[in-house]
């Protein structure tokens, strides 16, 4: 059992000291919930958020957890922002290359602090956000802080460490295009967005992937584009206090210099009828069927936009009738699944199926169909959707066991506006949506000219 | 190993108060074991129902009748409700339950949040007492345990495969060799009869034990005490022997499946358990050959790090299922016999056999230097720090202590001892522990490849396969010794068929 050791023992949070550094923060930010009574916390944590004169957000959120922290650095850059030709890829490979250290503290000497420390490392990638997080005992917090805001700031790798890397990511690639349901995404994205970059995954082409290895210098133009500190949130849950983390986090990060620099990603244009692909995978599966409908982009107090993501688990989620007909009375479906993006820019809303007769997916298309017709022509049972509003509570609220958990349920939405506001909207938008709202959803954003449909199938 | 009546496991917790010795007990049973754990900060309430059965209890040609057994109360109608009405119940709480049929336990699985105990409560235990074993649900649940098989397992993740194939390989002529989601040909010859035979069979109160974690009261003791009293009182089945072939030399089996890259794994048993000192004079050991997903494992930096092979490189003296999906240890998979195993990921088949001699080489390393001194310090330094991840929840913690009821482990428990005996562990025996489990003479090996025929015989050639790299690497070569005659290869469509 460690001793939960903050206050003092971390240096600059003496009195006087931690008192002049609150006094560089420029910006303090009132929670959304603060300005509108309306919307209220989800969170049933107390949380407090801070901007850094250099335009670093941060997000502290104390709670109960055996003596452990969790530091997550949120840069709100992703597969979206990879829309230069021949680049697709890149923001997941950056990942890879954050791992490899500084002049400081190079690669094997970051392992190793962070090896003496015990902390649970990892990172991930998604198209809008890339995220690298630490778990470790509190008392370690400060030291895991060093590092981070030092290879933020001060990247610095070889060209051959460059090259090498991209091996790994080739590797990663390889074992991920095994899997039939990735080959079916990969190509359904590919047809549902021609000109933005959701258009491909977040691995990237894999002509880009193999064309990694010569592009050191693009790499250090994209740390010097996106990885800025008013691209980026802090995220610090746990046996913590905002008193204590806030003026670390002064510390460490006050000097990292603004420099942000905007991608400029295409607008998708308006889809204006319906793209249908097949896809033949080299080796044995069931059909896959995927179905991708356009939405506007998320808007989290929009109850229509909203409504998007209910009306998908109505329609198709495990107590549906489409579920009972097709899995569990016909048996024509393996699994059954549908939501909607919760994406920066506009994304799909998505019905995924497993089917078990390849002789059926016309049939399966076709339940769907009848399906999404009676959502249009009817707004869903009144008890149904108040038992998903009551799922979705505590379902949001069991998933917030460790903090890094609480981290990882935050961190999709802090990723969309760079704070928590857009969670605490989401769950006031989730009790007030009533059923003319998924009626309205389904009408609105269900329609054959914005869809496209991919079947996958095993090659003759 | 069972212990009988209960078991209260506290937490040493400054911010976790509450802890059961002053609640009553629970009632004593004289057949089953009682494992509490209250964390009263905790609102949600995990629930274990653990039967002393697992895959290796099933009949030669029905591989896959424990999995089965445990979908069909888990995943299927019960006599007083259909699935679909079940699943209606369960969707506004946000619960679910789920039944972990691994080789020697199948555990059902369950948390809610308090506020809907009640509701789910009687859900729970209906599950496992009054199963329907509706055949429209034995056909699906059935249907989908192929479909696993011959689609998933052959087809989607090659490193899984090979992983199945080394455990098969490993294993052969004993319970422990087929995967616990059965074999095709076994799956396809159960019936529903069968089913409800071995329900009555073995999930009985002879072979149960219960866990309670999170923020119970003595009141949800006493119910769920209550149910259990309902199991027929049964007869405690003895566990098969585990006794595999001894490994002599190296051999292997390569999965012919065209179009795939390189996924290998290689292993042989190992007879050391949690609790005994040798179990963590190892994990320290194995932690710095190759602890799982962590850049601190040796493998991963010589075949990753260093020359960019692969997405990563690691070893494991536990079972880990799921390893792709999970970065910690997994609960609820206790096992009596264990595997030494290196799992190198997915990578082209030209490079295969370098990285599978650069493993063997630095799994030799190990065993003929040892750790350094510093190598020794920093892994377990390391490990007393990074262990208090293992068991982060309510439900991981219930887990462990679930298991330390299986390996017979008494008082505050593995994880605790894990931590007490890092302080204790010198050099010397961590030493003696690599010298006394592990060697790199008798392995056996298995390969899922796209070019099986050409890896036959490189593997069994002997000659170097030096690899040219963009920038400047580290050598490393070591012949692999393994026999024409010893590598089998394996049609991918074939294999887990019987």
């Amino acid at each position: 059992m460690l001793t939960i050791r903050i206050g003092c023992t971390l240096g600059a949070c003496a009195g006087p000291v931690a008192a002049a550094l609150l006094g560089a923060w420029l910006v303090v930010t009132p929670l959304s919930s603060q300005e509108n009574p309306d919307v209220k916390p989800i969170l049933p944590y107390p949380t407090e958020s801070r901007t850094l004169a250099n335009g670093l957000t941060v997000i502290v959120i104390p709670m109960p957890s055996d003596g452990l922290a969790t530091l997550w650095s949120i840069v709100r850059t992703g597969s979206r922002d990879e829309y230069e030709p021949g680049r697709s890829g890149f923001a997941h490979f950056f990942e890879h290359m954050m791992f490899r250290g500084t002049e400081r503290y190079p690669g094997d000497i970051y392992n190793r602090i962070v090896t003496t420390i015990g902390a649970s490392a990892n990172a991930y990638t998604t198209d809008d956000h890339t995220a690298y997080h630490l778990s470790m005992a509190t008392e370690d917090l400060e030291k895991v802080m060093e590092l981070e805001s030092d290879r933020f700031q001060n990247l610095s790798y070889a060209e051959a460490a460059f090259q090498t890397e991209a091996g790994a990511v080739y590797g990663e690639y390889r074992k991920s295009r095994t899997d039939p349901e990735f080959a079916l995404y990969e190509e359904v994205m590919a047809a549902a967005f021609e000109r933005h970059p959701y258009g491909h995954t977040t691995l990237g082409y894999e002509r880009d992937i193999a064309a990694m290895p010569a592009m050191y210098g693009y790499s250090r133009t994209f740390f010097a584009r996106y990885y800025r500190p008013e691209n980026t949130v802090l995220l610090i849950a746990g046996d913590v206090t905002a008193a204590t983390v806030l003026p670390l986090v002064e510390k460490y990060y006050g000097a990292w210099q603004r420099g942000y620099v905007a991608p400029q990603i295409p607008a998708e244009p308006e889809q204006t009828a319906e793209r249908r692909i097949e896809v033949r995978y080299d080796g044995q599966t069931l059909p896959l069927l995927s179905i991708g409908y356009k939405l506007p982009v998320f808007d989290a107090a929009n109850r229509t936009r909203v409504a998007a993501d209910l009306f998908a688990d109505l329609a198709f989620g495990e107590t549906s009738e489409a579920y009972r007909q097709l899995v569990l009375e016909e048996q024509v479906v393996e699994d059954l699944d549908a939501g909607a993006s919760y994406n920066r820019d506009p994304g799909l809303l998505d019905i995924s199926v497993r089917i078990k007769d390849p002789s059926k997916v016309d049939y399966v298309l076709g339940v769907i169909d009848a399906t999404i017709a009676r959502f249009q022509a009817t707004p869903p049972d009144a008890a149904k959707l108040a038992d998903l509003q009551r799922r979705l509570r505590y379902g949001f609220l069991m998933g917030l066991q460790t903090p890094d958990a609480v981290a990882g349920r935050v961190t999709p939405f802090i990723a969309l506006s760079g704070d928590l506001s857009g969670l605490d909207h989401l769950f006031a938008t989730y009790a007030a949506i009533t059923p003319a709202d998924v009626h309205t959803a389904a009408g609105e954003y269900l329609r054959a000219e914005h869809r496209t449909v991919g079947v996958l199938r095993s090659r003759p | 190993v069972n212990t009988r009546g209960c078991v209260v496991v506290a937490i040493l917790a400054a911010a976790i108060a509450g802890c059961a010795p002053e609640s009553p007990p629970a009632p004593e049973r004289e057949d089953s074991a009682v494992v509490l754990m209250s964390v009263a900060a905790d609102p949600t309430i995990a629930l274990s129902v653990q039967f002393a059965v697992g895959s290796q209890d099933d009949p030669p040609g029905k591989e896959g009748l424990a999995f089965l057994t445990g979908e069909m109360l888990a995943d299927a109608a019960t006599e007083a409700r259909s699935l679909d009405e079940i699943l209606a119940a369960l969707y506004p709480l946000a619960a679910s339950y789920s039944m972990r049929v691994d080789v020697e336990r199948s555990t059902l699985i369950g948390r809610v949040h308090r506020d809907n105990l009640d509701a789910y409560l009687e859900l729970f235990t209906d599950s496992f007492l009054h199963p329907a074993f509706d055949a429209d649900d034995f056909e699906r649940v059935r249907s989908d345990a192929v479909n696993a098989i011959e689609n998933e397992l052959r087809f989607s993740s090659d490193e899984d495969l090979a992983k199945a194939a080394l455990r098969e390989f490993v294993f052969r002529g004993t319970g422990y060799a087929h995967s616990p989601e059965g074999t095709v040909a076994g799956l396809r010859a159960i019936t529903l009869d069968d089913v409800r035979e071995f329900y009555r069979r073995h999930y009985t109160a002879a072979n149960v034990a219960l866990g309670i974690g999170g923020g119970f009261d003595q009141a949800l003791v006493a119910r769920v005490e209550a149910a259990l009293r309902e199991l027929p009182s049964g007869e405690a089945q003895a566990a098969p022997a585990v006794e595999p072939a001894p490994i002599t030399g190296r051999s292997a089996v390569l999965i012919d499946k065209p179009g795939a890259d390189a996924s290998i794994s290689f292993g042989f048993p190992v007879d050391v358990h949690r609790g005994e000192r040798d179990f963590y004079a190892l994990w320290v050991a194995n932690s710095w050959l190759g602890e799982h997903r962590n850049q601190s494992s040796h493998l991963f930096n010589v075949i990753r790090e260093k020359r960019g092979l692969n997405y990563g490189d690691y070893s494991y003296i536990e079972a880990f299922p799921e390893g792709g999906q999970r970065s910690m240890p997994p609960v609820n998979v206790p096992r009596r016999t264990q595997l030494f195993e290196v799992w190198i990921r997915t990578l082209p088949n030209a490079q295969a056999p370098f990285a599978l001699r650069a493993a063997v080489r630095e799994l030799q390393l190990l065993v003929d230097n040892g750790l350094t001194a510093e190598d020794f310090e920093l892994t377990r330094t390391f490990l007393k720090k990074y262990s208090l991840h293992f068991a982060e929840t309510t439900s991981a913690r219930l887990g462990y202590a679930m298991d330390d009821r299986f390996y017979g482990i008494d008082g505050d428990g593995h994880l605790a001892r894990f931590r007490r005996t890092m302080d204790e562990l010198t050099l010397e025996d961590v030493n003696a522990a690599i010298k006394r489990h592990l060697q790199v003479a008798n392995l056996k090996i298995a390969i899922v490849t796209g070019d099986a025929a050409n890896l036959r015989a490189v593997l069994a050639s002997d000659e170097p396969t030096p690899i040219t790299y963009a920038t400047p690497k580290p050598d490393a070569a070591l012949p692999l010794g393994v026999a024409a005659e010893r590598i089998t290869l394996v049609p991918v469509t074939e294999a887990f068929e019987r």
